[in-house]
């Protein structure tokens, strides 16, 4: 008789939980990685991670803010291909691949202290909501049907308006409007959970509200979380950059946004690089991030198909 | 169940369908496997032939290829052919045509008309989005447009209702069909179109076809939709039937309904059965003949009462064995031991004879023939090679 | 049901918001006034009530029409806003035209050739569309058509062609139409063209996704192959059939969408030089203009809820499984 296929449960050592754990994190960073386009993506986005820490490396720092554009005044316009300036310079005389590096510096700083603080409010405000139930959780939910009416660069915009330009308010704008949807995921877990008939044994046995959050609650919810972060990566950066375009960044940063919106006068001209080169970096940025966004997506939610 | 048609025997009756030789293959990433694989099989006028095998064994994809529905890749029909006489061709005295190798203008005029399908899950088969009238109609004016046309419109119509006739109107005649000068027309038409229906539905005791017809499928029970189909199939007064797992999705009182309904409606318009099932006292009692199915090859063919009371082939066997009854003593439930073979290129040889007690060198080097044994009854195994009946044990002395 | 508990909570956030951004009376100060003058002021202005005063009395002028005064237009607000909605609505629908039959289109012919090539182009397209930034694509656009080529113009009209018909509802297009002038009518049209291919590209990406993956959805389900088992064609199993059902999961992403088209309209207003809400918005940002930029917040948070709202209710009724309020 043929055997029945693989190795009897009585065979194998038995596996402590964290080497659970690891052994499928490496299986699914496996899956994920056979995807072209996936892999693609997490090459670009290394690569940007990498010119943003090594920008002091890559070029000299300007004085005396290295985030500010340098400006030389005897080499204004200079068309891509000029030495010393490989893509360019601007009506102010800054070197447009200076902009680049130091503008990655600056996106990477703006998504990640976005996404850090919003993914925390997000987990504040979810678990209040579906661990305390009832009226909090009803007042919570309509705050957070509220912000969703707005919609998210309009809100954010208005916000930074109002305090003011400067690129640290853009951060602070952008964090009060993006942490809606990690509320609504941690609560929807929450709720998920508490319907779910173990938990009721877990209480009967005395395990504590905090426990359930750490045990069930928040193992269920890395994953989705972790899609929606990787998918704001790319929106923050985007949705920053509008705004600084728009004028709502102090003059002058070496921002791509900035930088879009100051080479925007030369078109007329013929002077196309000292945006389209910023530019195109916001895309790769946002396209990346997608990209691994949803070949996460794939691998850990197949139901919901993205492609 | 035996229906006497034109006061033959069922030997003698015409054929309506030939399958001959017929090997089906799927391109997956492991290779290619033979979902069916030398089947042969033949139906005859007004029979009901069953079809039965456990699930994976390639049933379903044999009654597939009758009307060519299998999805192009990864499917490929690999060989052999299965000849279809339609009554017409009958009467004519014409020969069959191969169904696998029409063109496909032919096959869609086959698929509903001469070949009609009804599938396991009816919830699943009808569009949600479409009252059970439109989709009815559809059937319809796919097929008898001519008559209906005939019926509803008068001689020699424009060209503009003859293609709404044959669903063939683009987005703009639709629009412009909704206007005064053919609105009436249309009227006329879908009036028609829809006596049609309701007398289809009729046949299939639905005693208020009407509601039924402006009803959207999540209205009506599983019974009520499984009869929908049965009169969306028969509407055309096809020649074949295949019915793949009618009853599966259904209640067990429901079930039975239907498989009476199916009987009833057979007997009475003289449809040919192909009605494919894992469930064999299902098909007991509707089937004049059985073949029996496993891993994409026929082991054993012939009447129902044959194969019921002297099963030969030693998966028959098992498979009665398998099915509780009263012979077996209380608790015990026979089954079958081992598994289905991978399918992915698979080597001559007998497939079952991983699995068969009997099994013999023969069997895991050579591919097993169709021996004839007595009247309507072959099977498929090295046992009977000879010719004279090997001493295999009996049924009950399997268990 | 809950949209009048969503407009009163967006109205708090703006009222908030524009009293964070300081005194709304900010333009009728001086800094040669005194304290005593500044005061009196304020009392006239109601702004030594208490803070849920002030908001009712701010919500009750909102909804008389009163939106403030527009320091970019010096104007009242409710008086510029007319016109500027007309040249943004008509930029938007014709975006939304471009990016509702491309985008069917093409996810239609996407998920009707599953994994073969047109498939994988479409998907390339795709996920470029949603990680585009809107204002860079739009310069690309211009740099090509504009400065190289000189195929199509910037702004939104020619003076002297705009100048020639007589504007009853705004719309340049319907109104030259009305007119019945062709050369307005393709002065309309030409101005049009790159602007709504810039704000619709990243909808449409949006909605060909999303057709795609809902068609290839539809066909793998059975009634698809009960349809072509009755002898339908291909033709119209695919339309009647497949498709009609995709498009109900897609309705409403064209709804959410709309969100993204109304963003869009900012930076393309800017860039085209299109005389629209959203350039209003920016030359408000630039100056600091409270009362503008607290109106458009309003207006654009009432008008998607409300179509978020229609979108519900078309959705429930096609797709007939479903009950409003489930």
């Amino acid at each position: 008789m043929t055997d029945v296929v693989g190795t009897p449960l009585s065979a194998a050592p038995v596996e402590g939980p964290l080497a659970v754990r690891l052994r499928r994190f490496t299986d699914l960073a496996r899956q994920v990685l056979r995807n072209k386009t996936t892999l693609a993506g997490l090459i670009v986005i290394v690569g940007m991670v990498l010119v943003a820490f090594l920008a002091p490396v890559l070029t000299t720092p300007n004085v005396p803010d290295p985030y500010q554009m340098p400006r030389d005044w005897g080499a204004l316009n200079e068309p891509p291909g000029t030495p010393g300036h490989i893509l360019g310079t601007t009506s102010d005389g800054g070197d447009v691949l200076y902009g680049i590096i130091w503008g990655s510096r600056v996106s990477l700083r703006l998504s990640v202290i976005v996404v850090s603080v919003t993914v925390t409010i997000g987990v504040i405000v979810g678990s209040l909501a579906g661990f305390l139930g009832g009226k909090i959780d009803e007042i919570l939910m309509r705050i957070v049907d509220v912000f969703l009416s707005i919609p998210e660069l309009i809100f954010a915009l208005a916000i930074a308006a109002v305090l003011g330009p400067s690129f640290g308010n853009i951060i602070l704008a952008l964090s009060m409007v993006f942490w809606v949807k990690y509320a609504r995921i941690i609560r929807g877990q929450i709720i998920h959970v508490k319907q779910n008939e173990y938990v009721d044994a877990a209480r009967i046995t005395g395990d504590s509200r905090f426990n359930i959050f750490l045990k069930d609650v928040l193992p269920n919810s890395v994953t989705p979380v972790m899609v929606q972060a990787t998918l704001d990566m790319g929106s923050i950066v985007l949705v920053g950059a509008t705004l600084s375009f728009i004028g709502l960044a102090e003059a002058g940063l070496a921002e791509w946004g900035v930088l879009v919106s100051k080479g925007q006068v030369g078109i007329s001209t013929g002077r196309w690089w000292a945006s389209t080169f910023p530019g195109l970096m916001i895309f790769l940025w946002a396209l990346a991030f997608n990209l691994v966004g949803d070949g996460l997506r794939d691998v850990l939610d197949p139901k919901t198909e993205s492609r | 169940m035996t229906s006497t048609v034109d006061g033959l025997p069922p030997a003698s009756r015409p054929l309506v369908a030939e399958v001959k030789d017929l090997r089906v293959h799927f391109q997956a990433k492991a290779g290619l496997v033979h979902a069916v694989d030398g089947v042969s099989f033949e139906i005859r006028d007004g029979e009901t032939l069953g079809l039965v095998g456990e699930t994976g064994c390639g049933k379903s994809v044999t009654a597939r290829s009758f009307i060519r529905l299998i999805p192009s890749p990864p499917g490929v029909y690999a060989g052999g052919e299965i000849d279809f006489w339609s009554s017409a061709a009958r009467r004519k005295g014409e020969g069959p045509i191969d169904l696998l190798q029409i063109p496909q203008k032919e096959m869609l005029e086959i698929r509903g008309d001469r070949i009609a399908m009804i599938f396991q899950d009816p919830g699943k088969a009808l569009n949600p989005a479409l009252t059970i009238g439109s989709q009815m109609s559809e059937v319809l004016f796919q097929h008898r447009s001519q008559e209906l046309m005939e019926a509803a419109l008068e001689e020699d119509p424009p060209a503009i209702l003859r293609r709404a006739a044959r669903q063939q109107s683009s987005a703009l005649e639709r629009l412009l069909l909704k206007l005064p000068p053919w609105r009436g027309r249309m009227r006329r038409l879908s009036r028609r179109v829809d006596e049609l229906v309701a007398r289809a539905l009729t046949e299939t005791q639905i005693s208020n076809p009407r509601k039924i017809m402006d009803s959207y499928p999540h209205e009506l029970s599983g019974g009520m939709k499984q009869r929908v189909l049965i009169a969306q199939a028969l509407a055309c007064n096809p020649d074949l039937l295949i019915a793949d797992e009618p009853t599966t999705a259904l209640d067990v009182t429901i079930q039975a309904r239907i498989l009476e309904l199916i009987a009833e409606l057979q007997q009475r318009l003289e449809t040919s059965v192909l009605y494919i099932s894992h469930d064999l006292s299902l098909v007991r009692e509707i089937c004049d003949r059985v073949a029996v199915m496993y891993a994409g090859r026929i082991v054993e063919t012939g009447t129902t009462k044959e194969i019921f009371s002297n099963p030969l082939h030693p998966y028959t066997r098992g498979l009665m064995a398998a099915v509780p009854s009263a012979a077996h003593k209380r608790g015990e439930l026979a089954a079958i031991e081992g598994n289905v073979p991978e399918l992915v290129d698979p080597p001559p040889a007998c497939r079952f004879n991983s699995r068969c007690p009997f099994a013999v060198e023969i069997c895991r080097t050579t591919d097993p023939r169709a021996i004839p044994i007595g009247d309507e009854h072959s099977v498929a195994c090295f046992a009977y090679e000879s010719g004279d009946r090997t001493e295999l044990p009996t049924l009950e002395q399997w268990v | 049901m809950i949209l009048p508990i969503l407009l009163i909570g967006v109205s708090l956030i703006v009222f908030t918001l524009s009293r964070v951004g300081g005194s709304p009376i900010g333009i009728y100060l001086s800094h040669e006034m005194t304290p005593d003058e500044v005061a009196e002021i304020e009392e006239r202005f109601g702004l030594d009530e208490p803070l849920p005063v002030q908001y009712l009395a701010w919500a009750g002028g909102v909804l008389r029409g009163d939106l403030g005064w527009s320091g970019v237009s010096v104007a009242p607000v409710t008086q510029v806003f007319p016109d500027k909605l007309a040249a943004t609505m008509e930029l938007s629908v014709a975006a939304a035209i471009v990016a509702v039959t491309l985008g069917i289109g093409l996810g239609t012919f996407a998920g009707s050739r599953r994994d073969r090539l047109p498939d994988h182009l479409t998907r390339v397209f795709s996920v470029s569309g949603a990680s585009m930034p809107v204002f860079w694509f739009a310069i690309i656009l211009l740099i090509v058509f504009w400065v190289y080529l000189g195929w199509f113009p910037i702004g939104r009209s020619d003076a002297n062609t705009f100048a020639s018909i007589a504007h009853p509802t705004g719309l340049y297009t319907v109104d030259s139409v009305l007119a019945g002038n062709p050369a307005a009518f393709w002065d309309a049209i030409w101005h049009l063209v790159l602007p709504a291919i810039t704000l619709g590209f990243g909808t449409t990406a949006i909605i060909t996704r999303m057709m795609r993956s809902s068609l290839v959805e539809e066909l793998g389900e059975d009634y698809v192959e009960a349809a072509r088992a009755k002898g339908l064609p291909e033709r119209l199993v695919m339309k009647r059939h497949a498709r009609r059902n995709a498009l109900i999961p897609t309705i409403t992403v064209i709804g959410l969408s709309f969100g993204f088209l109304l963003q869009g309209t900012v930076v393309v207003e800017i860039i085209y030089q299109w005389p629209g809400l959203g350039r209003w918005l920016a030359d408000a940002v630039l100056r600091g203009d409270q009362a503008t930029i607290m109106a458009y917040v309003l207006f654009t948070s009432v008008l998607f809820l409300t179509v978020n709202l229609v979108v519900d209710i078309v959705y429930a009724y096609l797709d007939r499984r479903v009950v409003l309020g489930a």
